[in-house]
């Protein structure tokens, strides 16, 4: 009697079990349905007003979260009916694929952060066109939202807008200001000059002046190689190289950006244990004056925050690969935000945009996060909670003469698998190059083979 | 009481279908699907998926970095292999039959690295090679050996060398017990007859131990194999993420790198078979070549 009732909850229990297994595996259809009845059952947009389940995904990375949940609280209050239901994290890119994979996206996205790519969402249909709608869209200061952005949107596709720039990152070269004082050290302002700046460090402090990340070449790559490529040719030779068109590989002045980085090298003025580091090891390197300058992006402060010495005063330029003469080069990084193809309340999605490009979430962006947000006429020489680097980089931006923002531009259709290829060699060959392994002849060469094989 | 047919059957339902089910579900399903997904265009993020039939097989052919990847692979297997059967079979002979007092605190202190999760032996082993802080270079400067000093993991030629030793290190514990196991099970009299007939202790270990222990050497040398040709990528992806440039991409790293930094989900499955392929491959190799009759004394 008891083994007869043991087998049967046995037998229950494997039925539980593969079920189980088999619903938490189930995909597509099932989930699909679910949300479409969600949808039905919560209205966007009753008499004008915005309501209903709001999604919203975010990275959190070194800009933190600070400035997203002061910005979803505010929108909260002045959308009541609105709810906003946010999924936010370090790894959140990861942890919301599956969702992406089975059309059921929240409705903005921040794209931020590993695992997650525009150029890729674009290509895979998964971000909404905003031409239509950016036509009369007003941010909340009764600004056209089309024009308020410092770079201007990216029309692609014959015209087409899928994100709007929210974070207007960029690399570029730090050193400690302080320091720099102190010793009498120049901050250079061309190439000639940085060299000269780097062989007189080396002379009077025996350090190796600069250090970059072997284990994440692409920061040598964003940060020294495209504003130098930009500054020799401008966004057409940067564009071109990126894409892999040959006869762009072949130009002299490729040649000779990539001759700098050799000659850098060759003065040994490259920490050579640089191939070894991560980036938090070159950066902490860097801000125990083992090495002068690094090429990392703006959230370099606020990622070192808990490690930067009480004197160190942070000091950014723009990646001096110039000749003389010429305008510094900055190529942004920009982080955008967009409406999910299949958002499921595309009103809250369009009036939480238009909420957020305002001037006060302008300057809250700078005061906590230590970057800028992608908007014109945001003044934060007033502001003092803003920290003094940024302000000085904002003035470094809006002075033209100075230097010249150039922009890495989506690549499309059979470019985009191509730019892939190149990116990855690119990468690549920075570690020997910078090793001394190879000398830029070759380092073309290898790019040039990738580039014609990719062409095919 | 003798056991009915059914009640045999039931037993035996009772073992195998539980194990039957979860085999199906996480072993062939993820198979299968790795192998359907690998005729596919796909960037691994969306819903959207282009049939390329062997797009990503001719691909896969003529990429340069394939036969670059496998030698690393095999290149970690066979000094893994070399390093570990060697000092686990040294360390198990030595804590069986030299009597040392400590041996229990050995056991213990040779399987430490086993239980400890190889995220943190990647990180443990990269402060170990720090060009500036690490034990290895300041014990060469300490020896006078400063010349020898360099930045291991981000030297072109010894960053692939350098992942050698902390596989080495983290895998001799569990192969130690392993072969431990099958030196006490040989009975004492065929040492003791060893001696009577003048064999000293080499011969005894080459003639009496390697071939009584033999099956615990072959499954350790093919589950060292197995391990490290599905394995080796976790390490190389803490300590090194493949680099400096590719001097230690190993197939999983470069199906990673594939997958999820370049969204070619597709391309990375067709990786993935390649990996299967070639560790069977080698397995049925090996099982060939470590083929012995059973021996009994």
């Amino acid at each position: 009697m008891f083994t007869t009732f043991l087998k049967r909850c046995y037998i229950l229990g494997l039925f539980i079990l593969v079920f189980g297994i088999i619903t938490a595996c189930s995909t597509a259809e099932d989930g699909e349905v679910s949300q479409e009845d969600k949808s039905s059952e919560s209205p966007n947009e009753e008499n004008g007003e915005v309501s209903g389940d709001f999604e919203i995904q975010y990275f959190v990375g070194g800009y933190g979260d600070t400035w997203w949940k002061e910005v979803i609280a505010d929108f909260k209050e002045t959308y009541p009916n609105v709810n906003v239901i946010e999924h936010a994290g370090p790894n959140i890119n990861d942890e919301m694929k599956t969702r992406w994979i089975s059309n059921d996206p929240p409705d903005v996205v921040y794209i931020d952060g590993d695992g997650a790519s525009e150029t890729q969402m674009i290509n895979d249909g998964q971000l909404m066109d905003l031409s239509d709608w950016l036509k009369d869209a007003e941010t909340d200061d009764g600004k056209a939202l089309y024009d308020i952005f410092i770079t201007p949107l990216e029309e692609i596709d014959g015209g087409k807008v899928y994100s709007l720039p929210l974070a207007f990152d960029t690399w570029g070269v730090w050193y400690d200001n302080a320091w720099f004082e102190q010793e009498g050290f120049k901050v250079p302002e061309d190439f000639d000059s940085w060299m000269d700046s780097m062989i007189e460090i080396k002379e009077k402090s025996g350090i190796y002046p600069f250090n970059t990340t072997g284990n994440y070449p692409q920061y040598f790559q964003r940060g020294v190689l495209y504003p130098a490529f930009a500054a020799a040719g401008g966004e057409e030779l940067l564009n071109d190289l990126l894409n892999g068109k040959v006869e762009a590989w072949e130009r002299e002045e490729t040649l000779e950006v990539l001759q700098k980085v050799q000659k850098m090298q060759e003065a040994d003025l490259v920490d050579p244990a640089f191939a070894a580091r991560s980036h938090t090891q070159s950066q902490m390197n860097f801000l125990m004056h083992d090495n002068a300058f690094i090429p990392v992006g703006f959230w370099l402060p606020t990622e070192m925050k808990n490690d930067t010495p009480e004197d160190f005063e942070y000091g950014f330029i723009p990646t001096p690969m110039n000749n003389a003469g010429e305008p510094m080069s900055l190529v942004p990084d920009l982080r955008p935000v967009a409406i999910a193809e299949e958002a499921k309340n595309p009103e809250a999605a369009k009036a939480f945009l238009e909420f957020i490009f305002t001037e006060k979430y302008g300057q809250k962006f700078a005061e906590s996060t230590g970057a800028i947000m992608d908007i014109k006429d945001v003044d934060l020489s007033e502001n003092e909670n803003v920290p003094t680097f940024l302000k000085n980089i904002n003035d470094t931006i809006n002075n033209p003469d100075k230097v010249v923002v150039h922009e890495r531009k989506t690549p499309e259709g059979d470019d985009l698998d191509i730019s892939i290829k190149i990116s990855d060699e690119v990468k690549k060959q920075i570690v020997p190059l910078l090793l001394g392994k190879i000398d830029a002849e070759e380092y073309i060469e290898k790019i040039i083979a990738v580039a014609e094989k990719a062409q095919k | 009481m003798v056991q009915s047919k059914k009640q045999r059957y039931l037993f035996l339902a009772f073992c195998l279908v539980p194990t039957f089910v979860f085999f199906i579900l996480f072993t062939v399903y993820p198979m299968i699907n790795g192998l359907y997904l690998s005729f596919f265009n796909w960037s691994g993020t969306s819903a959207v998926k282009e049939f390329v039939g062997l797009g990503n097989y001719k691909e896969l052919i003529s990429d340069p970095m394939i036969p670059k990847t496998i030698w690393h692979d095999y290149f970690l297997v066979l000094t893994k292999l070399v390093g570990i059967m060697i000092l686990a079979t040294f360390f198990a002979v030595a804590l069986t039959q030299l009597r040392i007092k400590e041996a229990p605190i050995y056991r213990v202190v040779f399987f430490f690295p086993n239980i400890m999760s190889v995220v943190i032996i990647g990180i443990l082993w990269q402060f170990v090679f720090n060009p500036e802080i690490g034990i290895i270079n300041s014990g060469l400067t300490m020896i006078g050996l400063e010349s020898w000093t360099r930045p291991w993991l981000g030297s072109l030629e010894w960053a692939l060398p350098s992942l050698v030793l902390p596989s080495v290190w983290a895998g001799i514990g569990l192969f130690m017990l392993l072969l431990m196991g099958g030196i006490m099970n040989i009975p004492k009299s065929y040492y003791e007859a060893a001696d009577i007939d003048g064999a000293n202790s080499w011969q005894q270990f080459w003639k009496v131990t390697v071939p009584l222990i033999w099956p615990q050497i072959k499954t350790s040398i093919i589950y060292i194999v197995i391990t490290s040709l599905n394995g080796s990528f976790v390490l190389v992806q803490i300590m090194t993420r493949g680099g400096p440039s590719d001097a230690t991409e190993v197939m999983g790293s470069y199906l990673y790198t594939k997958a999820f930094s370049d969204f070619r989900f597709g391309y990375g499955a067709t990786i993935g078979v390649l990996i299967l392929i070639v560790s069977l491959i080698t397995v049925i190799l090996l099982q060939f070549l470590l083929k012995r009759e059973k021996v009994e004394y």
